[in-house]
């Protein structure tokens, strides 16, 4: 809680991006049934590997970490804007809660929907702000994906024959800089 | 009745509401804010019994908006009146920390901030808040000389802020925009919407008691008799920087065509009030006149902003539709009661050289939550850019621009990219208050702490 307003932090930030950490204790008996619940969020259309289609489009990654013997279970992301202000959205809107709710059914403190003040009494219960937090890349998840449709067109422009002769005016110049590999 | 979803209608309380925190503004209006101080606190609630007599509710046969007095309390005018410290503590956060020290988070920095602020603005002197509403002259000055009343023969009360707003005579915003569109219907209030694609806002995002968009009561002030049919009230004076506006804008336009096509993309709408989303080429009058099609439209269709920018004002203050498929933003849990109005007079049209006279936009708020209405929409979608993928980029018209900023144009074949922009609006006060219902007005007037 940060003394000014009473409020929780929203984590540490780098640049557009603040990272979020949420710790559970795992129900006694319940690693394994969390574990099958997982795989098959992993199996799911858009957390598949390669579909790069999660249902929030502001959080860069994430990842579910089971350890200490399936008793603890750990939900670690990177999302653009800081989380707190969005608590409220994540709760009402999408699929996020009902898709968090399979998971969160199996640890301790989660006393289920609909109760969404309790909801976000339980996640920000379990949030942990880093100690240190480092991103090798700047930039929200709609700028890397522009970036990455830029950077394709690009490459289909340097596949066309006469790409070195279309880049050949001035203003191409920092084009034609990247060309070259 | 019952809602799509099941639950009933709910019953809002209009005998006992505020008109002025559930409905806009009359338009064409005249007005006048006043602030008090209370420096004797039996004054002070004999001031709160004269003023309960003649605030107007929302059910009162007055309320279509002819003429309206609405009373709101700063932390420390409730404070100055006696309420219970453990009263206090239940107000929201922000509310008792006031606006001033929000300064920093609210971008409220620089030639924005609290220390260049008018006085006494954002000081612990400002307790209570009178804003008187009318959409005639006559009216407003019977029912000001009634606020005035209420204060006379109190020495402990002190009038230490008076500021006049009217509409001009252009019925437009200092930067030449018709402005008060896109309000919310509220459950059970009584208005319809003139959105057909918002549902109306279930009644506790706007009046304290009520259930709220999340299915829950909003955090309310106990005792419910003085929370209960209240709510939360921003309001900030906004100096525009109307000759550096114009002059902006011209020294990027070849013509008065271009300039108004360069402001419209800002503002994401025409001057007229006809929304870019239905009609991105050309100004429409007839569009921007028209309540039942000036606020009939999404931004669904326009994903990349070709139409209205994404970055353009009004789709700031409002995506509708354009954020629905992001999974982490619900865009209505930030919608408010906009009561804007405008002050000073109009700068001449066609001058550009500042002429140093103080002209603005009095920018009152409305709504049950302080920090995921107003503060998110100041902070996440004015004065940032992560939300549309531009961090460097905020709003081009109201956004701080602390540092020179830039707002993308989108359109074919190259997008346009507005450099430099200074600030065009600059913060000179204001305060976060409580309007309670008149049942808690009369409660505060019967306090005996």
């Amino acid at each position: 809680m940060t003394e000014d307003t009473g409020t929780p932090t929203p984590g540490l930030e780098v640049g557009p991006t603040s990272e979020f950490s949420l710790f559970f204790r795992v129900l006694d008996g319940q690693g394994p049934s969390l574990r099958a619940a997982l795989l098959e969020l992993q199996g799911t259309p858009g957390y598949r590997p390669g579909d790069y289609g999660m249902a929030i489009k502001t959080i860069h990654e994430a990842r579910f970490v089971l350890f200490d013997d399936d008793t603890r279970l750990a939900f670690i992301t990177s999302f653009d804007g800081p989380w707190d202000a969005y608590m409220e959205d994540f709760f009402t809107s999408g699929p996020t809660l009902a898709l968090f709710d399979v998971i969160f059914g199996h640890v301790e403190g989660y006393d289920g929907l609909p109760d969404l003040a309790a909801v976000r009494a339980f996640v920000l219960g379990a949030e942990q702000t880093a100690a240190a937090y480092a991103r090798n890349y700047p930039g929200t998840v709609k700028e890397i994906r522009k970036a990455q449709r830029v950077n394709a067109a690009f490459q289909q422009v340097l596949d066309h024959p006469q790409a070195a002769e279309a880049l050949g005016h001035p203003a191409m110049q920092p084009l034609l800089d990247e060309a070259a590999d | 009745m019952t809602r799509v979803d099941g639950t009933p209608d709910v019953a809002l309380e209009l005998e006992d509401i505020q008109a002025g925190a559930l409905y806009e503004r009359p338009s064409p209006y005249v007005g006048t804010y006043l602030l008090l101080r209370i420096v004797d606190r039996t004054d002070g609630r004999e001031l709160v019994r004269r003023l309960h007599r003649i605030a107007n509710p929302a059910g009162g046969a007055d309320s279509a908006g002819a003429t309206s007095l609405t009373v709101a309390f700063t932390y420390r005018g409730l404070e100055a009146l006696g309420v219970p410290q453990e009263s206090l503590d239940t107000f929201a956060p922000e509310f008792r920390q006031g606006m001033a020290a929000r300064a920093e988070i609210l971008g409220d920095t620089g030639e924005s901030a609290p220390d260049r602020w008018e006085e006494p603005l954002g000081t612990d002197a400002v307790h209570v808040a009178i804003a008187v509403l009318s959409s005639d002259e006559e009216q407003l000055a019977a029912v000001a000389e009634k606020a005035r009343a209420a204060q006379t023969e109190l020495p402990g009360i002190e009038l230490i802020w008076k500021q006049d707003c009217y509409q001009l005579a252009t019925g437009r915003t200092s930067f030449g925009f018709k402005d008060g569109i896109g309000q919310p219907a509220v459950e059970g209030s009584g208005r319809p919407a003139t959105d057909a694609r918002e549902r109306p806002l279930r009644a506790g995002e706007i009046i304290l008691g009520y259930p709220d968009e999340t299915g829950e009561l909003p955090p309310m002030p106990s005792p419910d008799v003085l929370g209960r049919n209240g709510t939360y009230i921003v309001f900030r004076k906004l100096h525009t920087r109307v000759a550096a506006y114009r002059s902006y804008l011209r020294a990027r336009a070849a013509t008065r065509a271009e300039e108004d096509l360069l402001g419209a993309k800002m503002v994401g709408r025409w001057q007229s009030g006809a929304p870019l989303a239905v009609s991105p080429d050309a100004d429409d009058p007839e569009l921007g006149g028209d309540p039942r099609r000036n606020n009939d439209f999404g931004f669904g269709d326009d994903p990349r902003g070709f139409k209205c920018p994404v970055g353009a004002h009004a789709r700031r203050a409002n995506p509708r539709d354009a954020l629905d498929d992001e999974g982490s933003v619900d865009v209505r849990l930030h919608r408010m009661i906009r009561r804007g109005t405008s002050y000073g007079p109009m700068l001449p049209d066609g001058v550009t050289e500042d002429d140093g006279v103080d002209r603005g936009i009095v920018f009152v708020f409305a709504g049950a939550h302080l920090r995921r209405q107003f503060e998110f929409v100041k902070t996440q979608w004015l004065n940032d850019g992560i939300f549309i993928g531009a961090p460097l980029e905020s709003d081009p018209l109201v956004g701080p621009h602390h540092e020179p900023g830039s707002f993308t144009i989108p359109q074919r074949p190259i997008r346009r990219k507005l450099q430099d922009l200074p600030p065009f609006v600059t913060t000179r006060g204001g305060e976060y208050c409580f309007a309670p219902s008149l049942s808690a007005l009369r409660w505060l007037a019967e306090l005996d702490t």
